[in-house]
């Protein structure tokens, strides 16, 4: 398989998530068991003359308790919500992982966390304290939370990593891309261990005026495929695995979840708002090429799915593309219709959910879908999630300015 | 301990990993276990509190900041400047 070259295969150890529909990924499992849906009223800050008021919000999150234990990173406390968010995520995936970090050889680990915004609430609130209320001065630590690699030095400091730390930033494949990273440097022998994923939280006052602005946001809510779609909903949190060298999980006996088996990324290179069928394909080809596989090995698809009229279309025109007749036999499902549109992080949580799946043999549903768009004709599991054998698992992810990033889940090494 | 003291111990004690209750104007700061970054933060909650603006680059020790006895001196001589003096906004 993807050692044909020699080159080695990366799997997964960990995985640890936050979202508005649990706050780790066993109550993300189960959320998703009971097609649970985490859009809710938005609130927590005034809404003043917004328009879109419904967002999936994370409202019971306590980074005293989640994070309390943290040791080398002094400063977590002081970070932004995007950094303690990432930082739940990393520390659930390397509980899970079993290794004990800083890892024998630092240099050896990597650190790749990416947002699509960084710490974009704070950046509104420090210019509300200047602009409108007159401070002086802006918080010491403004800059440090702001800073959109700030989430992976955070994790990086608490886990002693020593070797690559930095943030992908690729809008809505901001994810995938880092965890595409991780498993190329991985598989190319730069690092042995990584810590890869993405966190995003910016639902704030001026966040949801631009968005509004694009008039992309539904106002009534997050219904991927259906014919009633019309707009995404902003959702939170992060999505972050823990990645090792097959030799590496091997050599501890440690218990391994999926093997990262293909990665494929395009650009459409032509309109940053209208998404195109050619840039989707090639990146779903190449995962499939990378993961030595053909189109019907996949069961299960995880959709990139916003629920925005041209995104779903033009995905499902692309699946078809790629997948010709067993694109009907295909399971897919947009599980942001259960965690809204969690931006940067979305390709860490799916990753999370196509994990689960193939672990379990289910496969979580689209909810919101009781009459299907013509044009969505494929099955999307709509409403309820079902038992599915899955050995292999894709991940789509499709980004503002036509950036797409693809993962292909396949099952531990045997 | 006057009420500029007071506040400033407050203030101290709430950027302290380990607050302590035997802190007088006499403490070296250093025997509070401040760091570079902790001291910005409280300083920056002194100009907060006070209005004032303090002189300070993390890059450069800072001999006002010896003990907690030489901020209060110190914050005081800046109020008593007042806020224009100081090159407040507001």
């Amino acid at each position: 398989m993807s050692n044909a070259n020699g080159a080695r295969r990366v799997v997964v150890t960990g995985m640890g998530a936050v979202t508005p529909i649990g706050l780790n990924v066993a109550d993300l499992w189960a959320s998703m068991h009971e097609g649970k849906c985490g859009v809710t009223e938005l609130g927590g800050f005034p809404v003043d003359d917004l328009k879109i008021l419904i967002a999936a919000q994370i409202k019971d999150f306590d980074p005293k308790v989640r994070l309390k234990h943290f040791q080398r990173d002094k400063l977590v406390m002081h970070a932004d919500r995007y950094s303690w968010f990432a930082a739940a995520a990393a520390d659930e995936a390397v509980r899970q992982s079993g290794l004990t970090f800083p890892v024998a050889d630092p240099y050896r680990s990597a650190c790749i966390i990416g947002s699509g915004a960084g710490g974009l609430t704070t950046y509104e609130q420090s210019y509300r304290a200047l602009f409108l209320e007159g401070k002086r001065a802006t918080h010491p630590l403004t800059l440090l939370r702001i800073i959109g690699s700030s989430a992976s030095a955070h994790v990086g400091i608490e886990f002693g990593i020593k070797g690559p730390t930095f943030a992908t930033c690729s809008a809505c494949s901001t994810a995938t891309h880092a965890i595409g990273i991780a498993r190329d440097y991985i598989k190319n022998g730069v690092v042995d261990v990584a810590i890869a994923g993405a966190s995003e939280s910016v639902i704030n006052y001026g966040t949801m005026k631009a968005w509004q602005a694009l008039h992309v946001l539904s106002p009534e809510g997050c219904f991927p495929f259906a014919k009633k779609r019309n707009g995404t909903v902003l959702g939170e949190g992060a999505g972050v695995l823990v990645l090792e060298s097959y030799e590496h999980a091997k050599a501890r006996g440690a218990t391994i979840l999926a093997e990262i088996a293909g990665y494929g990324m395009t650009s459409d290179a032509k309109d940053m708002v209208n998404p195109d069928i050619e840039g989707p394909r090639e990146a779903m080809r190449m995962a499939l090429d990378d993961a030595q596989i053909s189109p019907a090995d996949i069961q299960y698809l995880n959709a990139h799915g916003t629920a925005t009229t041209i995104n779903d279309a033009n995905e499902t025109r692309a699946i078809k593309a790629v997948f010709g007749n067993h694109a009907k036999n295909l399971a897919i499902s947009s599980t942001k219709s259960m965690t809204g549109h969690p931006l940067g992080a979305g390709g860490g949580i799916e990753a999370a959910a196509c994990i689960s799946a193939m672990r379990e043999g289910w496969v979580p549903p689209t909810i919101g879908l009781d009459d299907p768009d013509p044009e969505c004709d494929l099955d999307y599991i709509p409403n309820v999630g079902r038992k599915l054998d899955v050995t292999y698992a894709m991940s789509n992810s499709f980004a503002f300015g036509g950036l797409n990033a693809v993962l292909v889940f396949g099952p531990p090494p045997a | 301990m006057d009420e500029v003291g007071t506040k400033i111990v407050e203030i101290l004690k709430k950027h302290m990993k380990e607050p302590r209750d035997d802190i007088s104007m006499s403490t070296p700061l250093t025997d509070l276990k401040i760091e570079s970054l902790d001291l910005a933060m409280i300083v920056f909650d002194i100009e907060d509190t006070f209005g004032i603006e303090i002189p300070y680059n993390a890059n450069e020790d800072v001999e006002d900041f010896k003990t907690v006895g030489s901020v209060v001196d110190r914050v005081k001589e800046l109020v008593a400047k007042g806020p224009a003096a100081a090159g407040a906004k507001a």
